[in-house]
């Protein structure tokens, strides 16, 4: 309330206010970003320095014996050698791509489609069918995985009963290769409605009189979809995209929680996973911190990369 | 505004001095141990049997109180141990199973309570069950529970397609091939690839030392011969389509075991109550038999599974600590409420109490359970060690085992993966290994 009695008579009476104001501001800025500014460094900077820190530790017996007890100790690059010539943790990423080459484009391309179609005028029931394909990004990944995982396993699939009764045998869904579609399809389930209400917010924000244009000089509405709308909202494609990857990288979830309904996924299956087992199974700390701060790298370039590549075309600049 | 900043300001003070009120008295209670009030004790286990157990002890002792808290099952609790000591603020007590005990002595968790170990302590348990715990003369723990080895099968439906119950491994065989032959659907077992204490107990069966130990001296055995053996065994089996790969527990195989498609699970005594909590509908069908022998007429198994209760070295009260271990895991009270929550005592006494329960809920039918299990106990491999690095050993063998599976190559395989990485685990961290 004194608030905002006070605002009207400071800005009526311009001058004092500007010097007061002047006298004010060395202490007041800092004092607003320093939240911001102590809880970047406590949550984020000094356990990031603290990961790189520890990727050059390593737990070493430092007198020897059979029961001898490990000490962290200074070993240079070792982490990072191991890391990276551990071809389990390198075919991580190689399972990374199959798997991103399957989700990324699926899951951009079902997002834009539905999007557009949510943009038509004559689609009908547009809220239940916006919030029917949102819901499924409300579910919890774990929550979504078991479920998925009943649907995939031969004895309680509803799919597998399907082509049983027809004679066709179970769909291997949790067999190599398969099982690369079967997670990504619970990422895609996931992730449309997310993508899908970025791409159409997007699209709600087009001023129609582009469309008035585009009907006069004679374009349909497949024209204006391709032609108009899609070069409008890359902006929001490229952001969909850039999370999507991001998403690929950091695949964790689903694959663990499948696990112990197949061994057709290892505890190396995906990157994160490799880390998680260093850390936590294996009892390597050090490791895990190589290994991580290796996949931060790598995002952190593809990621620049792929901003790179589509600067231009997203945002109009040279 | 001003009377909120206030509020906070006054919220954090007061956190801060409860804070050191919280570390001041904790300190002045260690410089004088228990002269004045009582020690607190806290206790990391999991399982039903713990809480009615430190009821129990804090009641007779109102001077050592224990505070139980649930951190995970076995491989959890343990990675959170070492974790906790690093940040030195582990328990005082802890359950650990048997093949991590070694990796925790050399993480530094586990404390060396040979002093604390006194002539009646000793004799509460047998030198085999002692071998457990004890590394280069030194006790680490008080065994709490043992799973010997045993063989938990559906007997209805082996009655039914007239399959008699295995005895050794040939004759497993050819039960796998009978049933098979009498129902298409069924198979006598499942061969799964993350079992990695089944697989090393059938090993040690068979004559395997995975680890050993010579004065400083490693030696990994994971490979050996008779190892080998034990893969080729499954490798046949599999092979032939004689039981199926497949993982335990699953959504799959619950519903197989409740069919009556999936008719045994050769495992350990603790078996039977997993059994039962998923497929309830099961029990009277169910029964137990020793293991099958390679060889006809032997008797001994090994243990999968089982833990025992160690003092960390943060504990500031060892004494007491060892003492509480003592008590839970050595007297009539413990033992009695061991055999209520389902846990198979390491004590002699408790085995012996054992005999006059009454049989798990899987099979009332089989009046004779404790006796055929105590029995199976009295006959167990002695002197079997695990490595400082069962964690590395477990996960490897997990994957190895589930790439042999997957792609067709031979189990055998697996086992040479496995030994691999565990050697070369154990040089990188320094130990000193012989193959």
């Amino acid at each position: 309330m004194t608030t905002t009695t006070t605002m009207p008579t400071t800005t009526s009476t311009g001058g004092t206010t500007r010097t007061r104001s002047r006298r004010r501001s060395p202490i007041a800025p800092y004092v607003f970003v320093a939240p911001a500014v102590v809880l970047y460094l406590a949550f984020l900077l000094v356990p990031m320095l603290y990961s790189v820190y520890l990727s050059f530790r390593g737990l070493r017996l430092v007198e020897g014996g059979a029961f001898g007890k490990r000490q962290e100790v200074f070993i240079g690059l070792g982490n990072y050698v191991s890391a990276i010539t551990d071809r389990d943790f390198l075919a991580g990423f190689g399972r990374l791509a199959v798997y991103g080459a399957i989700a990324v484009p699926l899951t951009l391309g079902l997002a834009l489609v539905f999007a557009l179609l949510l943009d038509l005028g004559a689609t009908r029931a547009k809220r239940f069918s916006r919030t029917a394909i949102f819901i499924p990004y409300a579910v919890p990944g774990v929550v979504a995985t078991l479920m998925w995982g009943f649907m995939y396993l031969p004895l309680t699939s509803p799919f597998s009963y399907v082509t049983e009764q027809l004679g066709w045998g179970t769909i291997p869904f949790l067999e190599n290769p398969e099982i690369f579609g079967s997670i990504a399809n619970i990422a895609i389930w996931g992730g449309v409605g997310f993508n899908m209400i970025i791409i159409y917010t997007s699209l709600r924000g087009i001023p129609s009189e582009l469309y008035d244009a585009a009907r006069i000089d004679g374009a349909n509405e497949w024209q204006i979809a391709w032609r108009v709308k899609v070069p409008l909202v890359t902006p929001a494609l490229v952001l969909t995209g850039l999370f999507a990857l991001i998403g690929t990288l950091q695949v964790y979830g689903e694959p663990t929680t499948l696990r112990p309904m197949t061994s057709a996924i290892s505890q190396t299956w995906v990157p994160l996973m490799t880390i998680y087992r260093d850390a936590f199974v294996r009892d390597d700390l050090p490791r895990a911190a190589a290994g991580s701060v290796f996949l931060a790298v790598c995002t952190v370039a593809l990621s620049v990369i792929l901003l790179r590549l589509t600067q231009k075309r997203a945002f109009g600049e040279s | 505004m001003r009377s909120r900043v206030f509020a906070a300001t006054s919220a954090l003070v007061a956190a801060g001095a409860l804070l050191a009120g919280c570390s001041g008295g904790s300190s002045s209670g260690s410089e004088d141990e228990a002269a004045d009030g009582p020690v607190t004790l806290e206790y990391w286990a999991w399982g039903t049997a713990q809480d009615p157990m430190v009821d129990a002890w804090n009641k007779a002792h109102p001077d050592i109180q224990v505070k139980h808290t649930d951190a995970g099952g076995g491989s959890d609790s343990s990675a959170k141990l070492l974790t906790a000591t690093r940040a030195d603020n582990a328990p005082d007590v802890a359950v650990v199973e048997y093949q991590t005990l070694p990796a925790m002595i050399v993480g530094d968790v586990a404390a060396d309570i040979t002093e604390y170990v006194d002539d009646d302590l000793k004799s509460s348990f047998t030198d085999a069950t002692w071998g457990l715990t004890t590394f280069n003369d030194a006790i680490y723990g008080v065994p709490q529970d043992v799973g010997p080895m045993a063989f938990v099968y559906n007997q209805a439906r082996l009655d039914e397609l007239g399959v008699p119950v295995p005895t050794t491994w040939a004759e497993f065989k050819t039960a796998a091939a009978a049933v098979r032959a009498a129902d298409p659907n069924a198979y006598l077992a499942t061969f799964n690839t993350s079992e990695f204490g089944f697989f090393a107990g059938m090993a040690q069966q068979a004559g395997a030392q995975w680890w050993s130990v010579d004065g400083d001296q490693w030696t990994v055995g994971i490979d050996d011969e008779a190892s080998q053996e034990v893969a080729d065994y499954w490798q046949d089996l599999i092979d032939n389509d004689l039981i199926k790969v497949e993982d335990l527990l699953t959504p799959q195989w619950n519903q197989e075991v409740n069919a009556g498609q999936v008719l045994s699970w050769p495992s350990a005594l603790w078996a039977p109550g997993v059994i039962y909590g998923v497929a309830e509908g099961m029990a009277g069908q169910w029964a137990m038999a020793p293991l099958p022998q390679w060889t006809p007429g032997d008797t001994a198994v090994a243990y999968q599974g089982g833990s025992a209760v160690v003092v960390t070295t943060s504990s500031k009260h060892p004494k007491e600590a060892a003492e509480f271990a003592a008590w839970i895991n050595s007297t009539d009270e413990g033992a009695a409420i061991q055999l209520e929550t389902g846990q198979y005592p390491a004590s002699t006494l408790g085995q012996t109490k054992a005999e006059t329960s009454a049989p798990p809920l899987l099979m009332p039918q089989q009046t004779d359970f404790w006796e055929l299990a105590s029995t199976i106990a009295a006959d167990t491999i002695p002197n079997i060690s695990w490595g400082p690095n069962v964690n590395v050993a477990q996960s490897a063998f997990q994957d190895a085992m589930a790439k042999a599976v997957q792609n067709g190559t031979p189990l055998r395989e697996a086992l040479t993966e496995t030994q691999k990485v565990v050697v070369e685990d154990m040089k990188t961290t320094g130990f000193d290994v012989s193959e």
